[in-house]
């Protein structure tokens, strides 16, 4: 077959994936920045605006907030996802009845959707009626039954608690994957050579879960940049929009204000934003891993 | 002459046929599809059905979950793949006549002997430019409930429930000294749509007027919105809220209620079986929602209208549903027999209602009842961050009743002029 006939067959053989890709990648994609650009909204409308939807989201202090909420969000949550999990992981890793039993047990939240567990929060911290407010109060650690999405900080530290106890078993099981697969040789070498349980995790157990740490974190900042269920159904974006994420506030334009153009304006930004973070990340974590 | 005879009987025997063929498919029975909110499905079931076991044109409802509504029937005129009937949360009136997603339906309805009957509040909310593009279906409406358990134990008397706002709190300092986790007044602090359905009640009847219905019109006129969103600050910071209101969204709109520790809220119509249902040895009172002055009083109109899509392909039988909908027989027998409030005012008395008399008040606030006329209502009033949630959360917690009224206003004539 000629060199160039052969191209053509390769070509044939993405072709699938690239008509996928176009299809529900590209496509939509490109809508979105047409949209973008449009008055659309959902009771009419649709007439070109060309910049204006921008120029309007840059000066739109709550989309701001809202971003620097859901960073402030990201921080928080991801070292308390990845610290927790790894700690979880060293403890469940060894093969034992007991830590199957606790992996099994850590990790049954993460079969629950995020929206089924946040409606179960709110009843559980509920002043009224919520059993956590009722134990603290029980166990003599607070006067009265504490009040959580009152406040926009107590709101978010009450969301981080629901979302930690939601997925870190899924962290926890990546990286117990990832300790399994180190060899017990290298383990026994260690042991060999003198070096204590923390010296084996430090010099052995973390450089070579290093990979699944950096995806894990990875898989974290993004999901944490793109939070909306657990916000939406816990705070309402309250008090006084406070704790609105970039998400539920282009889900408000977009859905509630039916403002779909600008909505869309919003998402691109969004999106931007995602993708420039994510680059980074990978650079930084990249060149931490080669050094 | 036989054979005249003969032809003639012939072609009137053709003419006969033609014309019955013409005539069958305008006479043959419809089958006729209607979208309805889910909140408001398992009334709009009973209507249907009632009208499905006496007429030949069969209803067929689809509900659709109450935020996907706007989408689907945007999606659908825009396709013109459209229901025949559509029943939705009143408050989009306004935008989707504006949007021409409906029928105009007032040459259709003039004369009708029932529509005149029908509460004020629809029939204003669905004119438009002076045209009528729907009316009430399934209606819901505030009112303002009191546990008359508390009242007697704080000497109150349980028949008599407060009539002004200075009553109310009067009341609810009365109720609070009780024991400390007894608390007078109760309303949902972060939810936007509770608070224009239970505390704007209270301003309209106090003389204040809304919310924009054009560009130049002021917003939150008048001194009741001040009064009211002042009378909420003292109860708030005298401690006779319980704290937990300040966070609820709308979750415990009524469920603190009903734990027996709370004197006065507002609620809704339906509150009266869910509390009878759930907390069934608690004796509580309704009333209409008060303003300043003794005799003032308002109430929030709530729940759906029904209207005709534009593109509705059987719009003459969906018209006669419409008016159907008006009459005594759907008004009682399908309405008000399984206890869902009627639309018109005039069978507020009925004999369904005489059992209980505070579903017969409440089927009367109907009728003094308002409801918004205004483009917008999600930017301005229901959604988590618009000005109106934003300034009964500023002047009642934080205390900064004029700055937050003033801020208000500024943003509703913004959103106004979009």
């Amino acid at each position: 077959m000629k060199p160039a006939l052969r191209r053509y067959v390769g070509l044939v053989y993405v072709a699938p994936a690239l008509l996928f890709v176009a299809a529900f990648v590209v496509y939509p994609l490109l809508n979105l920045i047409r949209m973008s650009m449009t008055s659309a909204s959902l009771l009419g409308g649709g007439a070109f605006v060309g910049w204006n939807n921008y120029l309007k989201a840059w000066r739109d202090e709550t989309f701001w907030h809202a971003l620097l909420f859901t960073l402030k969000y990201t921080a928080y949550v991801t070292p308390i996802l990845m610290l927790g999990g790894f700690l979880l992981a060293l403890l469940t890793a060894e093969p034992g009845r007991i830590a199957r039993f606790t992996r099994g047990v850590v990790f049954l939240p993460v079969v629950i959707g995020l929206g089924s567990s946040s409606i179960l929060w709110v009843g559980l911290l509920d002043e009224q009626v919520g059993l956590v407010g009722r134990l603290l109060h029980d166990f003599g650690l607070v006067a009265q039954p504490p009040v959580w999405f009152v406040d926009a900080n107590r709101g978010l530290w009450a969301v981080i608690l629901t979302v930690v106890w939601k997925v870190i078993g899924f962290g926890m099981l990546l990286f117990v994957a990832a300790i399994q697969s180190i060899g017990i040789d290298i383990r026994e070498a260690a042991m060999l050579d003198g070096a204590s349980y923390w010296q084996r995790v430090r010099y052995i157990t973390l450089p070579l879960v290093m990979r699944t740490l950096l995806l894990t974190t990875l898989i974290s900042v993004i999901g944490s940049l793109l939070a909306f269920d657990q916000f939406y159904i816990m705070t309402s974006g309250g008090p006084r929009s406070e704790t609105f994420t970039s998400v539920y506030w282009i889900y408000q334009n977009s859905f509630i204000y039916f403002k779909q153009g600008y909505g869309a304006a919003l998402s691109i930004i969004l999106l931007a934003i995602v993708l420039v973070l994510s680059t980074l990340h990978l650079l930084l974590t990249r060149r931490g891993a080669e050094t | 002459m036989r054979i005249q005879n003969l032809v003639r009987r012939a072609l009137m025997a053709a003419a006969l046929t033609v014309s019955t063929c013409v005539a069958l498919p305008s006479m043959a029975a419809e089958n006729l599809s209607m979208w309805v909110r889910a909140s408001g499905a398992n009334a709009a079931q009973r209507l249907v059905d009632l009208w499905n076991s006496g007429h030949a044109d069969k209803i067929t409802l689809t509900v659709i979950p109450d935020n996907q509504m706007v989408s689907k029937l945007a999606t659908g005129v825009g396709a013109g793949d459209v229901p025949d009937l559509i029943s939705f949360d009143l408050i989009y009136m306004p935008d989707f006549m504006r949007a021409g997603f409906l029928t105009d339906i007032t040459d259709s309805m003039k004369g009708d002997a029932n529509l005149p009957k029908v509460a004020k509040a629809f029939t204003e909310l669905a004119t438009y430019k002076g045209r009528l593009y729907g009316t009430g279906f399934t209606p819901d409406v505030s009112i303002l409930i009191y546990n008359k358990d508390l009242f007697k134990k704080a000497g109150l008397d349980p028949n008599q429930p407060p009539k002004n706002l200075a009553q109310i709190h009067d009341y609810a300092k009365k109720i609070h000294a009780l024991g400390p986790d007894i608390y007078g007044f109760y309303f949902s602090g972060s939810c936007p749509g509770c608070n224009i359905f239970t505390t704007s009640p209270m301003m309209v009847a106090s003389g204040a007027k809304m919310l924009p219905a054009a560009a130049g019109d002021e917003p939150l006129a008048g001194s009741g919105v001040k009064e009211v969103l002042q009378l909420f600050r003292d109860m708030w910071a005298e401690g006779l809220i319980p704290k937990s209101a300040q966070s609820d969204n709308g979750s415990n709109f009524v469920a603190t209620f009903k734990t027996g520790k709370i004197g006065i809220q507002g609620a809704g119509g339906f509150v009266i079986a869910d509390l009878k249902k759930e907390v069934p040895n608690m004796d509580f009172g309704v009333a209409f929602l008060p303003g300043i002055k003794e005799g003032q009083a308002s109430a929030f109109v709530g729940g759906d209208v029904i209207a005709i899509p534009k593109g509705s392909k059987q719009a003459a039988v969906a018209l006669q549903f419409i008016k159907w909908e008006l009459t005594d027989e759907a008004q009682l027998e399908g309405l008000a027999k399984n206890n869902i409030l009627p639309s018109r005012s005039d069978l507020a008395n009925n004999k369904y209602f005489q059992a209980d008399p505070r579903v017969v008040t409440t089927a009367k606030a109907i009728g003094i009842g308002y409801v918004p006329w205004v483009f917008h209502f999600n930017d301005m009033v229901n959604s988590d961050a618009s000005p109106w949630i934003q300034m009964i959360q500023s002047a009642v917690f934080d205390g900064k009743v004029d700055d937050s009224i003033a801020k208000a206003k500024a943003k509703m004539r913004e959103i106004a002029a979009e």
